[in-house]
């Protein structure tokens, strides 16, 4: 019987068909489906552990934690108690009604406390903490968040907390990240915010289908973030802070031998805290604020260099043999180049190049320039660290601009002059460089000719970084050289004719260079770039005004920053 | 002889066992003791079943061709009986209420129409040689048994009650095709069933379109129609390769898979036995249905050769169709997993469907 055999096939083909459908689900996307049904019915009272605290290097807190008071209720037990409502309204001075609503709102399971008020005051935590043995459906509890100690100190290095962006979201979620989760934005809460964050713990339970707790399966313990430790001295930090004032501009101390960052402040500044509250209003005006307060203009800022420039080119025609000790020029107040006259600040008649980087001397500089060439000035921009970013840890480091004739030919196709030269000479035109990458080649001076990378972490979880920081490089430029600008720098300060003559007065051998860089139509940024003392350097220092006019505005600055210092003690 | 018997009720009681294993982890956590008691009354179901099968196994299964009309016609009424006096449950009015008893007819009509069904196909000639139907005209051979076989299963559409409706419907077709009818005549009527396919959209009712959608995307509507499908799936993926447990499944024991004790037991029995327990229960359906397939080969009787294979047949498609269901392989239809759903309806006429194969083969010896 044909047709039999044929239904027999038929079934057992059905049965193979259900068997192979039975391994395709258990066995093939079972990991899957298992998760799918954990997802159903465990749930998690969660508690935060404390975020990494961030500590400078004499283990002082620059941002810490404190415990917030949260008000949560558990809506199964609720049930519209009216005289609950009405005691916990009074505490808190709220209106009653509003409690229904909020409960609603964020009602996502019966057996899920819900947040009803947080931030509470320590006094109101503990009356309703008292209310909670007559009403064991509310919970008072206790989350560490962000404290500032110094509220505005260091906001740039530290960065601010925020919930995370979708962005961040999809590039971290395998990271364990989460919708909702606080990150840091800028700075070292963003940089180490893997090593900062807290692992979430909570109690987890069974629920049944409509949300009703069944049984609780465990506690996990919140890990706590690891701390860190940074190079910054929040006392000289505050100083420069201090110095600053609020005018826009920013200030890098730094250790010329290692490069760990003793100050980096940047101005104006916000208080981090202001993101951890809910107001978006006081947000939305840090950002639309048009003094743009949470640039970090040390390292984000991009500035025409000015004279600053200068020791670039000084070391480019000595390298290059253009000019030596010896070599002098005769000032008269401008020269010309091609068909235009570049001018001097002032008329210095004779000077040799000590005489020209402390009198910041333009004419001197046009002239070794054009001696030097604009590629080799290029070069000696570019091994003196600018054009590049400096390696420095913390995000959104810019890395500014050095013009050549070689890239102005092939990206912009236009022809190189000799006013370009001369201009490129004193630091203006295109040249674009941070605070940073100028006290980077100030370094190079005050520690006889390495490159530094500067750096800011000093430690992780107690665990030292010193070994990964990078070494500082040889620059192979020849002693004779470093002497000079040494040289040049420390009679800046020390000739009475000097630019930045007015640090003479300190009590600390200060060596260093001044500029004014051309910013029109506004006023011209403000430098002072330096070190001190000059004999054994332990400070690389740079004072940087946005549109604060000539460099002595900034000498001033930095007078106050080594007054401050050495009334401390800290020099 | 009697071992064929024997294995039936083995294979039987041994479906039993992990049906009231089943029921008892899907409902212990229930809060009402009703619900918690919900397994004691299976096994009352399973020793009602047993005794059924004794007595039926001892009817002398040619008598069902002389009650033959008479089952019809009292199936009929019944059904009709249903639509007036019925008791609504779960949207659909499928039960008849007889004292503490509610008893589903449509389980009944199953095995009637295979009774009638085999009765038909294997009318002879009078000189009592060949088979009538192998020379079946067309209107002999369709028309005359689909009209029979349309009354009730429009009935029990009806109710609403599309999965078993189209078992039927599917009987139908399986046994024309077993009886030898010619071929011609049999792509005639899946012609027209097909040609009919786009129209029978319009007598659906609403939540039957929702499932046929939502078998087609179950995430179209995943708090609605999809729910449960999705659930299913879950609840049979959790369970891996040796499942989670006795008494440890969470979908079925929290409540998130519904029906877990009846059209959805298979969900359950895998989530907390897993693939091991799966291939074992369906190991056990294969010899079950594997059982009466060889009777059907062995028995000489037209008769009872049909009316064994319309019993495996039944058998097969509503496990097929109820763990499909499970998998999400097939839309979601109520028709519960024979032996294993919790419900006295489909026990009693699973064992009396059993029965007659077991008396088939203690009497094929005779003809």
């Amino acid at each position: 019987m044909g047709r039999f055999k044929i239904a027999i096939w038929f079934l057992n083909a059905a049965f193979l068909l259900i068997m192979s459908g039975l391994f395709n689900l258990e066995i093939i996307q079972g990991r899957n489906l298992r998760g799918l049904g954990d997802k159903n019915c465990i749930r998690l009272i969660s508690q935060r552990g404390s975020r990494g605290r961030i500590l400078d290097r004499n283990g002082l807190v620059i941002a810490g934690n404190k415990i917030s008071y949260d008000l949560m209720l558990t809506p199964q037990d609720y049930r519209q108690q009216d005289e609950l409502a009405f005691k916990i309204s009074r505490i808190l001075n709220k209106d009653p009604k509003g409690l229904d609503s909020v409960i609603r709102r964020s009602y996502s399971l019966s057996s899920m406390p819900v947040v009803i008020a947080s931030n509470l005051k320590l006094r109101e935590a503990v009356a309703l903490g008292q209310l909670r043995i007559d009403y064991p459906c509310i919970t008072v509890q206790a989350n560490p968040i962000r404290d500032y100690p110094n509220i505005k100190l260091a906001c740039h290095l530290l960065g601010y907390l925020g919930e995370i962006d979708r962005w961040r979201l999809t590039k971290l979620e395998d990271y364990g990240y989460k919708t909702k989760d606080l990150v840091g934005f800028g700075g070292l809460e963003e940089k180490y915010d893997y090593y900062l964050r807290d692992e979430e713990g909570g109690i987890s339970f069974q629920v049944d289908h409509r949300g009703r707790l069944v049984r609780t399966l465990g506690f996990k313990p919140p890990v706590n973030g690891k701390d860190i430790e940074v190079t910054i001295d929040i006392r000289v930090q505050k100083i420069a802070e201090d110095a600053l004032g609020g005018r826009r501009g920013a200030v890098v101390i730094m250790n010329p031998y290692s490069g760990e960052i003793i100050a980096l402040a940047s101005s104006p500044g916000f208080n981090p805290e202001v993101f951890l509250g809910k107001e978006s209003s006081s947000v939305l005006r840090l950002f639309k604020d048009p003094a743009a307060p949470l640039i970090n203009r040390a390292i984000s800022g991009l500035y025409p260099a000015g004279s600053v420039f200068k020791l670039v080119v000084a070391s480019a025609a000595l390298e290059s043999k253009k000019i030596n000790q010896h070599s002098s020029f005769f000032c008269q107040g401008s020269l010309r180049v091609g068909r235009q006259e570049f001018k001097c600040w002032g008329t210095h008649g004779e000077q040799d190049i000590i005489a020209a980087i402390a009198h910041s001397c333009n004419v001197f500089f046009y002239k070794s320039g054009l001696l030097a060439g604009p590629l080799a000035i290029h070069d000696y921009a570019l091994r003196l660290g600018f054009s590049h970013p400096t390696g420095f840890d913390i995000p959104y480091e810019k890395q500014g601009f050095i013009p050549s004739p070689l890239l102005r030919k092939i990206s912009a196709f236009r022809n190189w002059f000799d006013g370009d030269t001369a201009n490129l000479s004193i630091g203006q035109g295109e040249v674009l460089v941070t605070p940073l990458q100028v006290a980077r080649m100030m370094a190079a001076f005050a520690n006889n000719g390495y490159m530094v990378t500067p750096y800011i972490t000093k430690s992780i979880d107690g665990k030292n970084l010193s070994r990964y920081h990078k070494k500082p490089e040889r620059l192979n430029l020849k002693p004779k050289t470093l002497s000079l600008i040494r040289e040049g720098l420390r009679s800046a300060v020390s000739e009475p004719s000097g630019t930045a003559s007015i640090l003479s007065s300190t009590g600390v051998s200060v060596a260093g260079k001044t500029g004014t860089a051309q910013a029109p139509p506004k006023q011209s940024h403000a430098w002072f770039s330096g070190f001190f003392p000059y004999k054994e350097p332990k400070f690389v220092m740079v004072v940087f005004l946005e549109n604060g006019g000539p460099g002595y505005y900034s000498c001033l600055i930095a007078k106050q920053i080594i007054e401050g210092m050495k009334a401390q003690g800290l020099i | 002889m009697r071992n064929s018997s024997l294995t039936i009720l083995l294979l039987a009681l041994l479906i039993c066992i992990l049906s009231v294993i089943s029921i008892f982890s899907s409902t212990y956590q229930r809060e009402s003791q009703s619900w918690q008691n919900i397994y004691q009354r299976q096994i009352l179901w399973i020793i009602l079943g047993v005794a059924l099968f004794f007595t039926v196994s001892r009817i002398n299964y040619r008598r069902f061709w002389d009650w033959n009309y008479f089952f019809y016609i009292s199936s009929l009424f019944f059904l009709l009986l249903v639509l007036i006096l019925g008791s609504v449950r779960l949207g659909a009015q499928r039960w008849l209420r007889l004292g503490w008893f509610n008893f589903q007819p449509s389980e009944l009509v199953k095995i009637v129409m295979v009774i009638f069904l085999a009765r038909y196909y294997s009318l002879k000639n009078a000189d009592n040689v060949s088979l009538l139907s192998e020379k079946f005209g067309f209107f002999r051979a369709l028309a005359l048994p689909l009209f029979f076989v349309i009354i009730p299963m429009g009935l029990i559409i009806e109710q609403p009650d599309l999965g078993t409706g189209l078992i039927i419907l599917f009987l139908f077709i399986s046994m024309i095709y077993l009886s030898n009818v010619k071929l011609r005549h049999i792509l005639i009527l899946l012609g027209s069933i097909l040609s009919f396919m786009p129209f029978a959209w319009y007598f659906l009712r609403d939540y039957q379109k929702d499932r046929l959608m939502v078998f087609l995307n179950p995430n179209i509507d995943p708090l609605g129609a999809g729910y449960t499908v999705i659930q299913s799936k879950i609840a049979i993926g959790s369970g891996g390769f040796w499942g989670k447990g006795w008494l440890s499944g969470t979908q079925s024991q929290l409540r998130f898979l519904p029906e877990a004790h009846t059209d959805f037991i298979f969900a359950t029995f895998s989530e907390e036995w897993g693939f091991l327990g799966g291939i074992v229960l369906l190991l056990l359906y294969y010899l079950l249905i594997r059982q009466g397939f060889l009777i059907a080969q062995r028995t000489r009787d037209h008769f009872g050769k049909l009316m064994a294979f319309g019993i495996s047949l039944l058998l097969s498609l509503q496990v097929m169709i109820n763990i499909a269901m499970n998998m999400g392989f097939a839309p979601i239809v109520g028709i519960p997993l024979p032996l294993m759903s919790y419900g006295g309806s489909s026990m009693f006429v699973t064992f009396v469907a059993l029965g007659i194969l077991a008396n088939i083969d203690k009497r094929r010896s005779v003809f």
